[in-house]
């Protein structure tokens, strides 16, 4: 059984509230109260069926990038401290990965922990002990610093698509 | 003393605090007691008050705000009583600051009370341009605000109680301070939140001048009547800083008068007025750091719905407007690339 969906159920309660408990709310908390009620319920009716997926794509997206981060990190110009390649690699294998069907608790988990990973990279790219790099060294950096904002930016485009979803037509 | 229930528990509280600090005051009497907003950092309520002060009669009409039991903001009451009282009469329009209840012994959490102050602060018929010169003069007189706020002689004003800073210090005070709401806050690493305070800790700026900045200076924290700005409201923020900061947050895209007068014009006008430079690098630093200053104010409003410290349903999908923030953040890095990318596309 597929229908109503969750959508539909919360999209119904939010237009519901909206057009019959509202009108009878005088102006004041209150009535601000229960139209903040409705734009939430009227956004997780948008985007409850995305969310599990956004972190399926995030998690592949992180893992992927810092695979790449690995390959600049052993041709061996720059190192970071805490953070070596063999590290990294081992941080990368979740148990998400060996499940075909991951649940969202298990990738919502892992998501997390791939977060906490890139903090550790950048936290490890901007130490001190990087300021004063050798050329080549410096350039490794800056390439690695430049796939991480790229990913961020990656990272906050999907982020926008579940809280902040496009409103459909009333 | 637990907070107040109804407006009948908190008139009477109401009566009681305010005959304790006006002993000479008789048939002291509360009326029209109604709640302007269930706040996000403090609740508000109108009264007006009337009482026999010696012989003479005494007429009032006041705010009570009263710090709500968690929100967005890790606010002071105190500090913020203290700044507003030492502004009156200064050239910057608050309100009458009258009398405190700092420890909470009276409403059950710490409040005061001010004279109340005609006026609208509804932000949306500004934005809208509903009356589009009045909005825009309305702009141009709070330049004119923030030029006679920082260039008050703040040593001379005895805000002693404000954190010290230097012109070399104060960015980096700034961005600590957001930095440790983040990190006690936070319910997940957020990488892009902490790239964000990497990069600001590596280009903080030097100030030109340290003045009493207002921190949350913008259309929506203003009572106005027509053009004309009769208080500047919320001052939980206040803080020694940077000037420049209070024009960055004035122009953040959720309440940006840009469409009645440009951010180039606004700061023409602030010069011309304070003598006060804007160097620009400075104003897109504090641009990014305005953008991090309200995730960090989302952050914390959804932290206390989800650690069950606030029932306020505005606060509770706050966290869910923090993208948007730290996208407009890499959107302004210098050398920002725009594009979006299929991989993030694919849901």
């Amino acid at each position: 059984m597929t229908k109503p969906s969750i959508g539909d159920l919360l999209g119904g309660v939010a237009t519901s509230l909206r057009e019959s408990v509202l009108p009878e709310l005088p102006t004041g908390p209150t009535r601000r109260q229960l139209q903040v009620a409705i734009a939430i319920i009227r956004r997780v009716s948008l985007v409850w069926d995305k969310v599990t997926s956004y972190l399926y794509f995030d998690n592949r997206d992180i893992e992927q990038t810092v695979i790449q981060i690995c390959a600049v990190l052993e041709r061996g110009q720059v190192e970071l401290v805490g953070v070596d390649p063999a590290a990294l690699r081992r941080r990368l294998k979740g148990d998400d990965a060996r499940i075909e069907y991951p649940p969202h608790d298990a990738l919502a988990a892992r998501n997390i922990e791939l977060q906490q990973l890139l903090v550790d990279i950048q936290e490890a790219l901007h130490a001190p002990a990087l300021h004063n790099a050798s050329g080549p060294a410096r350039a490794e950096r800056d390439e690695i610093a430049a796939m991480l904002q790229a990913l961020l930016r990656r990272m906050l485009e999907r982020e926008l698509e579940v809280n902040a979803p496009p409103q459909p037509a009333r | 003393m637990a907070p107040a229930s109804s407006p009948v528990d908190l008139a009477g509280r109401l009566c009681g605090f305010l005959a304790s600090k006006l002993p000479t005051a008789r048939e002291l009497r509360i009326d029209s007691l109604a709640p302007i907003t269930a706040g996000n950092a403090r609740e508000v309520w109108q009264f007006d008050f009337q009482c026999i002060d010696g012989n003479a009669p005494r007429k009032m009409s006041c705010v009570l705000m009263r710090k709500a039991a968690a929100g967005q903001l890790e606010t002071e009451p105190d500090r913020e009583f203290r700044i507003v009282d030492l502004l009156w009469g200064s050239g910057v329009p608050v309100a009458r600051a009258l009398w405190i209840d700092s420890d909470g012994r009276w409403f059950g959490r710490p409040s005061f009370i001010m004279e109340r102050v005609a006026g609208a602060s509804d932000l949306p018929p500004l934005l809208k341009g509903e009356a589009a010169q009045d909005s825009r003069r309305l702009a141009l007189n709070l330049a004119g605000i923030a030029a006679r706020l920082h260039t008050l002689e703040y040593e001379k004003l005895g805000v002693n109680f404000l954190q010290p800073t230097t012109i070399e210090s104060a960015a980096g005070q700034q961005v600590q301070y957001w930095e440790s709401l983040f990190l006690k806050h936070r319910m997940e690493p957020h990488p892009a939140m902490v790239a964000a305070f990497i990069w600001l800790k590596e280009h903080l700026p030097t100030a030109r001048r340290v003045s009493i900045v207002h921190g949350d200076f913008r259309f929506g924290n203003l009572l106005y009547e027509g053009d004309r700005i009769n208080a500047l409201l919320d001052w939980e923020m206040a803080h020694l800083g940077d000037p420049v900061e209070d024009i960055a947050w004035a122009y953040r895209a959720l309440w940006s008068p840009r469409a009645f007068v440009s951010l180039d014009e606004f700061v023409s006008r602030y010069t011309e007025l304070s003598g006060i430079q804007v160097d620009p690098e400075t104003l897109r630093f504090y641009r990014l750091l305005g953008e991090v200053k309200h995730s960090i104010i989302s952050l914390t409003g959804a932290r206390a719905f989800v650690d069950g410290r606030t029932r306020n349903l505005f606060l509770a999908d706050r966290a869910s407007t923090i993208s948007a923030y730290l996208m407009q953040f890499l959107d302004w890095l210098p050398g920002a690339d725009k594009k979006t990318t299929s991989t993030a596309r694919k849901l």
